[in-house]
């Protein structure tokens, strides 16, 4: 499995799975214990692919799967 | 009766059969007068709580997570467990009906806080799905199989094949289990069927023909053996053209495959497409081919056979059970190209074969696997597990 869609698979399993849901950079890399560029850079990598949308909150970017990001995270499950 | 259906999976939220199976078979045990709720996950822009034809649908919300999908899957299910002993309350339920390992630890904690009796439907094995056990994930996957099959008053499985196989595998006893085939809506599937346009939109012409996979990208799947067969398929028939529908893990490999083949121009994946443009994608198609190596069912051979269109399929599990070989679809040997090439060739060469087989097909599916029949044999199942 790519590495960006195993992280996309750990994005879901969090819970950010809505904009009400979303979390940031920081949160995000505790959770899956990435370091924080790698994080970023992989976060990037799925936004660009439309599979992890970006809500804007207090001045703060929030990051969550978007539906596209959840079917292409249940494709992966048997 | 009043019934609790627990299922990982119920549309919008689709992953693979189960999802279509737990939507057909609730609607039909609504039909019959039963009283069906069924308890899933939520789904952004689907409600929590909704009526649908009839059979009331709960979506909880899972408000812990976990990376780990083990951990999660855990998590969701104490959601679920809370919202059934929530629901009892009011419905007062009769029987507790699980689908797969997935919603287990729910549906064994339901049964035993609620004095429940609990029927488990297996849809597949992970010692099949795998082919074997290979990492502690899996280990722990079997194991909740197991214990989902002993807790269980009734095990359902969809096939002789798995039946055989739990028999076998978890020591589950054959007079606890009913074999209960999965049904089809055929309904769906009459109506006039969309040719030209529908099919230029993948890249199809209309003096060519669209092979047809539709399925998870997973390696029990068995399209890395369409995938070779391809060479031997155009040289045979050169107005060929490849239609890999669905999405999964192996995707990025399979895609390399193609390319390795030299006809990545005749072969199109197209990752998820709604149900409705499955529907269409299949009655477009000139032969679905399902090269499983590992099928307990394969509902996706029932659609083609109910969209009227040949089925080439592999000589697995239920398909070998739902397939009357030379007769309703053409049955190959698994794991074998040549022989995938050789079932899809004899299909495509002859219009007049080609056309008898799709007609007994779809008799077959609209005589012998109505939801109608599931519901009525799923409910039998019900009333020996409240016996017993």
């Amino acid at each position: 499995m790519p590495e960006e869609i195993y992280f996309l698979c750990m994005l879901h399993n969090i819970g950010a799975v809505s904009s009400e849901k979303s979390m940031t950079l920081e949160e995000v890399a505790r959770w899956t214990a990435l370091e924080p560029e790698k994080a970023r850079t992989t976060i990037y990598k799925l936004v660009e692919a439309n599979y992890v949308g970006v809500v804007i909150s207090g001045g703060i970017q929030r990051y969550h799967v978007t539906v596209d990001g959840i079917r292409k995270v249940l494709s992966m499950y048997s | 009766m009043k019934v609790c259906i627990l299922t990982w999976e119920f549309p919008p939220r689709i992953v693979g059969g189960i999802a279509r199976h737990c939507f057909g078979l609730a609607k039909a045990l609504v039909k019959e007068n039963h009283e069906v709720h069924v308890v899933s996950l939520e789904f952004p822009g689907t409600p929590l709580d909704e009526d649908v034809d009839g059979v009331k649908v709960h979506r909880v919300i899972v408000e812990l997570g976990h990376p780990s999908f083990t951990t999660w899957t855990l998590l969701f299910n104490h959601f679920m467990e809370k919202k059934v002993g929530a629901l009892n309350k009011d419905v007062s339920f009769n029987t507790i009906h699980i689908h797969d390992w997935l919603a287990a630890p729910a549906g064994i904690a339901a049964k035993h806080c609620l004095n429940k009796p609990m029927v488990a439907t297996v849809h597949s094995t992970e010692a099949g799905r795998a082919q074997g056990l290979h990492s502690p994930d899996s280990y722990l996957v079997d194991g909740w199989e197991w214990w989902m099959t002993y807790e269980a008053k009734r095990v359902i499985v969809v096939s002789d094949s798995v039946k055989w196989e739990i028999h076998n595998h978890f020591r589950t006893p054959q007079d606890k289990i009913d074999v209960i085939p999965n049904g089809i809506d055929v309904t769906r599937y009459q109506k006039e069927r969309p040719r030209d346009s529908f099919r230029r939109l993948y890249g199809v012409d209309p003096h060519e023909k669209l092979v047809l996979f539709i399925g998870r990208l997973a390696p029990q799947k068995g399209v890395e053996y369409l995938i070779w067969a391809i060479p031997s398929i155009i040289q045979h028939c050169p107005g060929a053209k490849f239609v890999i529908a669905g999405d999964g893990w192996s995707r990025s490999y399979l895609e390399g495959l193609v390319d390795s083949t030299g006809y990545g121009n005749r072969t199109r994946f197209t990752g998820f497409i709604s149900d409705s443009d499955l529907v269409d994608l299949t009655m477009s198609a000139d032969v679905l081919v399902v090269p499983s190596i590992y099928e307990p069912f394969g509902i996706v051979a029932l659609e083609g056979m109910a969209a009227g269109i040949p089925v080439v399929a592999s000589n697995v599990g239920g398909l070998a059970e739902i397939i009357e070989h030379d007769r309703s679809g053409v049955l190959v040997y698994p794991r074998n190209p040549q022989s995938i090439a050789w079932g899809v060739n004899r299909v495509l060469s002859d219009p007049g074969y080609s056309r008898w087989l799709a007609d007994n097909a779809r008799m077959r599916v609209r005589d012998s696997y109505t939801w109608e029949a599931v519901a009525k044999k799923t409910a039998k199942a019900y009333e020996r597990a409240c016996a017993e």
